[in-house]
């Protein structure tokens, strides 16, 4: 009958349920050296889907057959043109009929030859649904290749640092001026009125691979010229690294007073910060990590008021910030997100206003009001001298006595009293600390370690017991606080979690407290 | 004022059809439920939930439900994506490798306590009560076992007990109001969680709790709580570390409560009742004239057929008497004179 | 086993006594089973899937294609067309025995039956949908029975009981289309409080309508199709009357039925443009509402055209049938298909051979006591002692 029918189709529909086409990857087919060829799109909307072009398949293609780059590439000025086949955009049908004659006609010869082929067809090309996953990382410069670059062009500066000079329209170089090509070459090419700038990508292939292709010609040892050399994982952890990497010279300060500056500075209310730029130099990896803009002093666009070169931001700000990755507190915060510190700051929230009491421990050089103006040799001493003052003070660290253990009894019910091991904790904790400047410098003082547990608390030798604070949970008058055992698994556990501690295991309860016999 | 019978109907059958066919019964109201005054509610927070299993354990025990088919410190049993059944009225679900770099997340799923809720409004013999202190309640002393409450739970939380032959009952979380939350306990859930992500107070602290924690850790939330407007509103609030519905609960079910999707059917009810009698007998009334008319009509011309009949008849008649009359003078006449014809010969034949 | 057939004792042996008597045993042992066992040990419901075959079909089916008594009624009483008036008891009693059996097949499918007064009589739950349909179902089951009555009061000979029942007939009527309206729609509504559950393409905010409309549809065409049955299986009970207006019936049921399909196709559409569903239609379920729609639905409406105007009664009844099936169909999307649409296909519903076998057993009960009451009773033909009754009546 009918009907049966009709209950087959329930079943028949419930079995064709809708089926995931999502999360399904195809590791196998993943390179680094696909490029999308979009050329049309400066002309409208595209009619077809992008090519996915895999550029290292036909290098390798053409260098077995002992081509070169000049096959598909013209030459502008003793430099190379990125475009396929020509040095300009004329119009949507020369560029379409560019690509169209040269890829099918170059494909349909080889295969004449009875060789592997590219597709002819328009759907093979112009895929709806690309085929190959890109795994192409991003190419970074950092200082080792940069003294690797330097080294080996003998510290010619000039070969790849240049500046624009609006008026003649020509590129210059400017000694000890040399940044990052990213303070003007950006993410997309811009044309800035006359300036022509051109994108971050299309200069670095330019300049690198340009480079590298001259020297290789010249049979010496030159990076690569291929898209995975540089984009693909694997190859990039290859790419020697030298360390550690000596200073680079660039008349830069080794130690630098932070205040307020140029007219502003006798207004300034804090004591000036002494900053060692010498140390801080080795924890980045790079100028722009605090040299955002230009490697100016922060000082010249961040006044105290604010200005529009900085962009409105004032100088509190940009030193202040915790949520940025260039203020100096922003940094150092970051720091603190390494698996060592985690276990205590990951509790702590970036969105808090740091507490008076540290505002000493950067600002320690006296104001203009009480040292006078200086020169700047004068200022670069001062800025050098406090700190190895206070550490001859402050310096050694105090001891202090930790409990061994600590019987968590409070709470006792199912399971019996916790026998923490206090002290074993405190030293782990200690070790952590070892060997990183920044964590010696801040927990110097005694509890200060402590408070990553004993928070809400001054430091002190004897801080408050938990169960002072944490009472019973969902208390209306302090709905932020939790209760007496929340505080104690969400801190205790929260903090193995974060530091990936594997023993006690969270969810075995046990693991820290043995179940009460019945 | 004068009018067709034919328009008089249709303006009826308009009014009729359109009222009752309305589509939302919100026009001119500005009614919205926002739970009652101080109510409570219960705040889960995801990434503060280990995958211990401690609060399963504990509702199985407050709420005196059978024991396990595995026991609660068997994690294992984590593996497998489950739903609520008549066992168990609350369970946690985890999801692995959807938060990098750290360990998996966990969905709670159980009755969220909805300030309007779906299976109260849907209940024919009002088995389920939302109480002033936020818990949905349930009544098995009058449930009739229809189950529509199932169909009608968007969160498909309510269970049913198949396997009673002759009490089934409804299953699900009840935020222990009977057994604790009347005496001023805490559910149990809330209660054993050793990290306390079960937060429990009053529903609009909650709020206040939450946004505080997103406030506070940007990065670790996702900046929306669940159960706000999902719905129309639920007591039970989620925090989660990752989009809802990566950790199986649905994001598409909208803001509206489910009580307004019923309400326009439902009201049309009484304009229905009102109005097909009107409508019915009106068109009874036409049809009983209209048959009314045609037998008129149709003894009208029966009777104008026999009156032209009768008409026709009487005129012949009427001729032929004439006719007849006429015939009987000339034959009077006739005789008349052939006897005075006769009379006279007679005469004529004696005289000479 | 006896051979001999007499013409007063036809044998109790004939294919169909053999195989009803086979499913009624089956379905005693089945009713046994779910009664001391629970839903649980004769269905495949799950906390998934709460509604089953027992729902879809014995309910929102039974009832759907129980809608000739009122359909007929309304024609004949209201409307005035006294030309069907013959079909005026063999639909009543469809529809008395249709309505009878869902409440029959809802003491199956209900946790506790014996609670089903509860609604009225302990706690009302006004807020719920299924309490309208409830009480409208309850009213209209005793509706139908009154307006059955007068056949077996025929039967019985209670004259005076009969005349009085008779006399009732016309608020009866108007209360029955009123009550039909009323559940039928809400039927549908039913589904409206789950929007997340049902495909969009069945979801509408006129589900009401839609299913009322179709109730409509659905009943003319079973009362061409039952009088199609009926006049294959007892043509020796119809009278001259019957049997003269049967033709006549099928026609104008099948016009009346063409033009309502045709409104009803025209607002599924407005539905499909209100909610934007357009591109939903180029999906698998999609392709499976243009099957209901267009394939049954839309196919329906011509040949009914067709059959009308050319008079064709053979294409008129089987047009029936497939309009039937089509309505069944739509309550089968509506409760079982398309709902739950989004859950995996390890988590839908396929009924058990048990849940299949208590349907069939009620069907069965259904065709058992139509044969019982259409042989004995007055349905179709007319009584000789009322035989002028119905030329005088038409109403007060």
């Amino acid at each position: 009958m009918f009907v049966i029918l009709l209950i087959c189709a329930m079943g028949a529909l419930g079995i064709e349920a809708l089926s995931d086409l999502s999360d399904r990857t195809k590791s196998d087919l993943a390179r680094a050296d696909g490029i999308t060829i979009d050329a049309l799109a400066v002309f409208g909307d595209l009619e077809r889907p992008p090519v996915v072009f895999l550029h290292d398949l036909h290098t390798n293609a053409l260098e077995e057959k002992s081509k070169d780059c000049m096959t598909c590439h013209l030459s502008e000025n003793g430099r190379l043109s990125t475009r396929f086949k020509r040095l300009k955009d004329a119009g949507k049908q020369e560029v379409m009929d560019i690509y169209h004659a040269n890829c099918i006609e170059c494909h349909t010869e080889i295969s004449a030859a009875k060789e592997k082929s590219g597709p002819v067809v328009c759907g093979e090309c112009h895929r709806k649904k690309p085929t190959i996953l890109s795994s192409r990382v991003p190419m970074g410069f950092d200082k080792s290749l940069h003294y690797r670059h330097s080294r080996a062009l003998k510290k010619q500066c000039e070969r790849c640092h240049h500046e624009y000079d609006q008026k003649s329209k020509k590129l210059f170089y400017a000694k000890y001026k040399e940044g990052t090509c990213r303070y003007c070459h950006k993410k997309e090419s811009e044309d800035l009125i006359s300036e022509r700038r051109i994108s971050m990508r299309l200069a670095s292939h330019l300049s690198c691979i340009g480079c590298h292709r001259k020297t290789m010609a010249e049979n010496m040892f030159a990076g690569p010229i291929s898209c995975s050399g540089c984009h693909d994982l694997e190859q990039q952890q290859e790419i020697e690294k030298i360390d550690p990497v000596p200073r680079m010279r660039m008349k830069q300060p080794d130690f630098v007073l932070i205040k307020a500056g140029g007219k502003e500075s006798s207004g300034a209310r804090m004591n000036r910060v002494p900053f060692s730029h010498k140390s801080h130099e080795g924890y980045s990896d790079t100028c722009r990590g605090c040299h955002h803009k230009d490697l100016k002093s922060c000082l010249d666009c961040h006044t105290l008021s604010g200005s529009k070169e900085g962009n409105n931001v004032k100088l509190l700000q940009a030193m202040h910030e915790l949520d940025s990755e260039r203020s100096c507190l922003g940094c150092h915060e970051i720091k603190q997100r390494q698996e060592r510190c985690v276990g205590c700051h990951g509790f702590i929230s970036n969105r808090r206003k740091q507490g008076e009491p540290y505002c000493m421990k950067c600002h320690m050089a006296p104001t203009q009001e009480r040292t006078g103006v200086l020169t700047q040799t004068g200022e670069r001493e001062l800025a050098r001298m406090v700190p190895e003052i206070w550490w001859a003070i402050f310096g050694a660290r105090q001891v202090a006595d930790i409990p061994k253990k600590v019987v968590i009894k409070k709470l006792v019910d199912r399971y019996e009293p916790v026998e923490f091991p206090h002290r074993k904790v405190f030293r782990a904790l200690e070790k952590k600390i070892d060997g990183d400047k920044l964590a010696a410098y801040f927990h110097l003082e005694e509890g200060t370690l402590c408070q990553g547990c004993h928070h809400h608390t001054p430091a002190a030798k004897k801080p408050p017991r938990c169960g002072f604070c944490h009472g019973k949970p969902f208390d209306e008058k302090d709905l932020f606080q939790p209760g007496l055992k929340g505080a104690y698994h969400r801190q205790c556990i929260g903090c193995h979690d974060k530091m990936g501690i594997e023993k006690p295991v969270s969810v075995d309860c046990t693991g820290c407290h043995a179940e009460k016999k019945q | 004022m004068a009018i067709s019978r034919r328009k008089f109907l249709g303006w009826l059958t308009a009014t009729g059809l359109s009222s009752a066919f309305g589509k939302t019964a919100h026009a001119g109201t500005t009614k919205h439920f926002e739970g009652h005054p101080d109510s409570l509610g219960v705040l889960y927070d995801n990434t503060k939930c280990i995958g211990c299993r401690t609060c399963e354990a504990a509702c199985n025990r407050v709420n005196d439900l059978p024991p396990p088919d595995r026991p609660f410190d068997d994690l294992s049993v984590l593996d497998k994506k489950r739903r609520t059944d008549a066992k168990k009225y609350m369970i946690i679900n985890k999801y692995d490798h959807i938060r990098n770099p750290k360990g998996p997340l966990h969905a709670r799923i159980g009755c969220n306590h909805c300030l309007e809720p779906a299976c109260a409004s849907s209940c024919f013999v009002r088995a389920y009560t939302k109480t002033k202190e936020g818990a949905v309640t349930y009544d098995s002393s009058v449930c009739v076992g229809c189950r529509y409450c199932m169909i009608a739970c968007p969160f498909n939380i309510p269970t049913f007990e198949y396997d009673s032959a002759f009490t089934p009952r409804i299953r699900k979380c009840t935020m222990c109001y009977d057994t604790r939350l009347v005496k001023g306990e805490l559910p149990g859930c809330v209660e054993e969680c050793p990290t306390e992500s079960f937060t429990f107070g009053r529903r609009e602290d909650l709020f206040k709790i939450a946004h505080e924690r997103i406030r506070r850790y940007p990065r670790r939330y996702l900046d929306h709580i669940y159960g706000e407007n999902e719905m129309g509103g639920t007591s039970w609030l989620y925090l989660s570390g990752v989009a809802f519905k990566k950790i199986g609960m649905r994001e598409d079910l909208g803001v509206t409560p489910a009580p307004a999707l019923t309400a326009s059917a439902l009201a049309s009810v009484p304009m229905v009742v009102g109005t097909w009698p009107l409508l019915l007998m009106g068109i009874y009334a036409v049809s009983k004239r209209k048959e009314k008319i045609a037998t008129e009509e149709k003894e009208q011309a029966l009777a104008d057929t026999i009156a032209q009949a009768k008409a026709e008849a009487d005129l012949k008649i009427s001729e032929a008497w004439q006719k007849a009359e006429k015939e009987k003078e000339k034959a009077v006449e006739t005789a008349v004179r052939k006897a005075l014809e006769e009379a006279a010969e007679t005469e004529n034949e004696e005289s000479s | 086993m006896s051979q001999e057939a007499t013409t007063a004792n036809r044998s109790f042996i004939t294919p169909f006594n053999i195989i009803a008597s086979i499913i009624v045993l089956i379905g005693l042992f089945l009713t046994v089973r779910r009664f001391s066992g629970g839903l649980g040990a004769v269905t495949n419901l799950s906390d998934n899937n709460a509604w089953g075959i027992w729902i879809g079909f014995d309910l929102l089916t039974g009832v759907a294609l129980a809608a000739g008594g009122y359909v007929t009624a309304a024609a004949v009483y209201i409307f005035g067309m006294k030309k069907y008036h013959s079909a005026v008891r063999p639909a009543v009693l469809t529809g008395f025995l249709g309505y009878a059996l869902v409440v029959l097949a809802l003491h199956y499918d209900v946790g506790r039956p014996w609670r089903l007064p509860y609604p009225f009589v302990v706690q009302q739950g006004t807020t719920s949908v299924l309490f309208e349909v409830a009480a409208c179902v309850a009213l209209y089951l005793t509706v139908l029975f009154l307006e059955f009555s007068p056949a077996a009061l025929e039967w019985l000979g209670l004259k005076r009981a009969r005349n009085l029942a008779v006399k009732f007939t016309l608020v009866l009527v108007v209360f029955g289309i009123i009550l039909s309206t009323l559940h039928q729609s809400s039927l549908g509504a039913l589904f409206l409080i789950a929007p997340s559950k049902l495909h969009p393409l069945w979801y509408s905010s006129f589900i009401p309508i839609y299913f009322f409309v179709s109730s409509i549809i659905a009943g003319l065409s079973m009362v061409i199709f039952e009088s199609t049955l009926s006049y294959r299986f007892f043509s020796s009970k119809m009278d001259e009357t019957h049997l003269k207006e049967k033709d006549d019936i099928a026609l104008g049921f099948g016009k009346a039925a063409a033009y309502v399909i045709a409104g009803y196709i025209a607002i599924q559409i407005m539905g499909l443009g209100a909610d934007n569903d357009w591109h939903l239609l180029g999906s698998l379920y999609g392709l499976w509402y243009l099957v209901e729609l267009f394939g049954f639905f839309g196919v329906s409406c011509l040949l009914y055209a067709i059959g009308a105007r050319e008079k064709n009664l053979k294409l008129i009844r089987w047009t029936a049938a497939w309009t039937v099936l089509g309505v069944i169909m739509n309550r089968f999307n509506v409760s079982l298909i398309a709902f739950n649409w989004q859950l995996p296909s390890s988590d839908r519903y396929f009924p058990s051979w048990m849940e299949i076998g208590i349907s069939v057993f009620l069907v069965t009960l259904g065709l058992i006591a139509f044969r019982f009451i259409v042989t004995r009773m007055p349905i179709l033909y007319e009584h000789p002692d009322y035989r002028d009754a119905h030329r005088a009546k038409g109403g007060s």
